[in-house]
């Protein structure tokens, strides 16, 4: 949830980075890190990698300047994608205003991301949210392996299956090369902004 | 495809899998490349080509072995905990003891039991939460599965009075209820200035993970001055299904109806996502003797049935 300093004017708000293991949640922070040093107000925390899996969460605090009087900072995090580390993902979930949902384009990841956005619904409504209402955007990660010749699901089909209901802005991604990071965290920091807006009546 | 080029491309795709951390995916494109390469006796150096398969295979099953049997939750750097303890308080409250008492919670949540028990010894002496750090160094041990000492830790306070008759008590029932979860029938001593436990409503349990969480509750009262009206409260903590608040020092006829053991048959639940009725009894009273509540009575509410 975030939090409003209306005496400091200051607004903090969470954006989570969800989706199955290795899918590139943790590529698109570092990625972030790495490009937007302007915006970054902090060191980017692996909270503890067993080799490079993410064994708790992924910690980056950005500034995103001032709207309408006040500062407005952001903190990314992702989750360990396993599924063993449920429990985690719910305490990492806890307080969020925004996500994106890495999905990975391998073929044969298409059952694990399913899978991955039904835990995150259920998650949400163990935090009393609703996967429906929350802002949230889709990311279809490492479109670049069609280059080495290896099976993607097409973008349609990563669609019908994950953004049927939804229906929620998508861009398909290379995090290794840094396609979509960029549009793909604006999009959702421009909806969870939106959705803080009104929260705070901000129009008035 | 040709035979050869059939064989190039799943070893390709298995060691990219391999290089994603995809191991099981990996595992199975090797096996299926070593299948192909056995059903055709033509292809050449069919034998070392099986070998080097086998052998990645037996590489991968090595690491795959080493994720799963890795520590779920390794002990973290004193600098990753103070983030933990940082990024995790949700405590709705600008009060330091709640937020220190939240911080080490979260420490515990992510495995980080030491540290954990190390922060909520440092409140044990507090009077507004010295009870909820006493029950969560008790889970702490539950966790650890050291019932001996969870158990071992409540004899030690019982022994050198560490805790009032009726906090003790509410500890006692805390344990007992959570042994009894795991399948250990224990009787604990108890203060001698409680005579008989108090009574055990319907168990709900207290799994801080599955009971929803309350923000208010709205009491209508059968007796006293208040009686036949609903008065509301914010919950100040919830620790599973019981839940504190506090009653102000100026309302003295609620704190007096309100005593240990009081029935409660009609409440109402707040929570952020349902509204629900429900019944409980007052676990415990007890008077804050210090700090910026000074005065006021902090109230248990066990929730018997919802």
């Amino acid at each position: 949830m975030a939090i409003f300093n209306l005496k400091k004017r200051e607004i903090e708000c969470k954006v989570v980075y969800y989706g199955p293991g290795r899918c590139g949640k943790t590529t698109n922070l570092e990625y972030i890190f790495r490009s937007y040093k302007k915006q970054i107000t902090g060191e980017m925390v692996s909270i503890n990698t067993e080799g490079d899996r993410t064994l708790f969460f992924d910690f980056l605090p950005m500034g995103l300047g001032q709207i309408k009087g006040c500062d407005i900072r952001v903190q990314l995090y992702t989750v360990p994608g396993q599924v063993q580390y449920s429990s985690t993902r719910k305490l990492v979930l806890r307080g969020v205003d925004g996500l994106v949902f890495v999905a990975d384009s391998l073929e044969v990841r298409r059952e694990k991301n399913m899978l991955s956005l039904k835990d995150l619904q259920s998650n949400l409504k163990d935090n009393g949210l609703s996967i429906f209402k929350i802002p949230l955007v889709m990311q279809y990660n490492k479109r670049d392996l069609a280059d080495d010749g290896i099976p993607l699901m097409p973008l349609d089909q990563m669609e019908k299956d994950l953004n049927r209901q939804l229906k929620v802005p998508a861009f398909p991604g290379s995090a290794v090369r840094g396609d979509g990071v960029g549009d793909t965290l604006k999009e959702c920091l421009k909806l969870t902004l939106k959705n803080l807006q009104k929260e705070l009546k901000w129009a008035k | 495809m040709a035979l050869k080029d059939q064989i190039k491309t799943l070893l390709q795709e298995a060691d990219l899998y391999r290089h994603q951390g995809l191991l099981t995916e990996a595992k199975t494109k090797y096996l299926r490349a070593a299948e192909v390469i056995k059903k055709n006796e033509q292809i050449k150096n069919r034998d070392s080509l099986i070998a080097a398969i086998q052998k990645k295979i037996a590489s991968l099953e090595a690491d795959t072995e080493r994720v799963e049997q890795g520590p779920s939750s390794p002990r973290l750097s004193d600098k990753a905990q103070d983030l933990i303890q940082k990024l995790f308080t949700f405590a709705d409250t600008d009060n330091q003891e709640d937020q220190a008492l939240q911080g080490a919670i979260a420490l515990a949540k992510f495995g980080q039991f030491e540290r954990a028990l190390e922060e909520l010894g440092k409140l044990l002496d507090n009077p507004q939460v010295g009870v909820e750090a006493a029950k969560n160094i008790i889970n702490c041990h539950l966790s650890l599965s050291d019932t001996e000492q969870a158990v071992a830790q409540y004899e030690e306070w019982l022994a050198n009075d560490r805790f009032d008759s009726s906090q003790m008590e509410r500890l006692r029932t805390f344990l007992e209820d959570n042994l009894e979860k795991k399948g250990i029938k224990k009787s604990l001593g108890h203060s001698p200035a409680v005579e008989e436990p108090a009574e055990e409503p319907q168990d709900l349990g207290t799994p801080d993970e599955e009971f929803i969480d309350i923000s208010s509750i709205g009491i209508t009262f059968e007796e006293g001055p208040s009686k036949g009206s609903m008065v509301e409260f914010d919950v100040n903590f919830q620790s599973g299904n019981i839940i504190s608040l506090i009653i102000p020092s100026q309302d003295k006829a609620m704190i007096e109806t309100l005593d240990t053991g009081h029935k409660l048959n009609d409440i109402q639940f707040y929570s952020p996502i349902a509204i629900f009725k429900g019944k409980g009894i007052v676990s415990s009273k007890t008077q804050i003797k210090s700090g910026p509540k000074q005065g006021d009575f902090c109230l248990d509410i066990k929730i018997t049935s919802t």
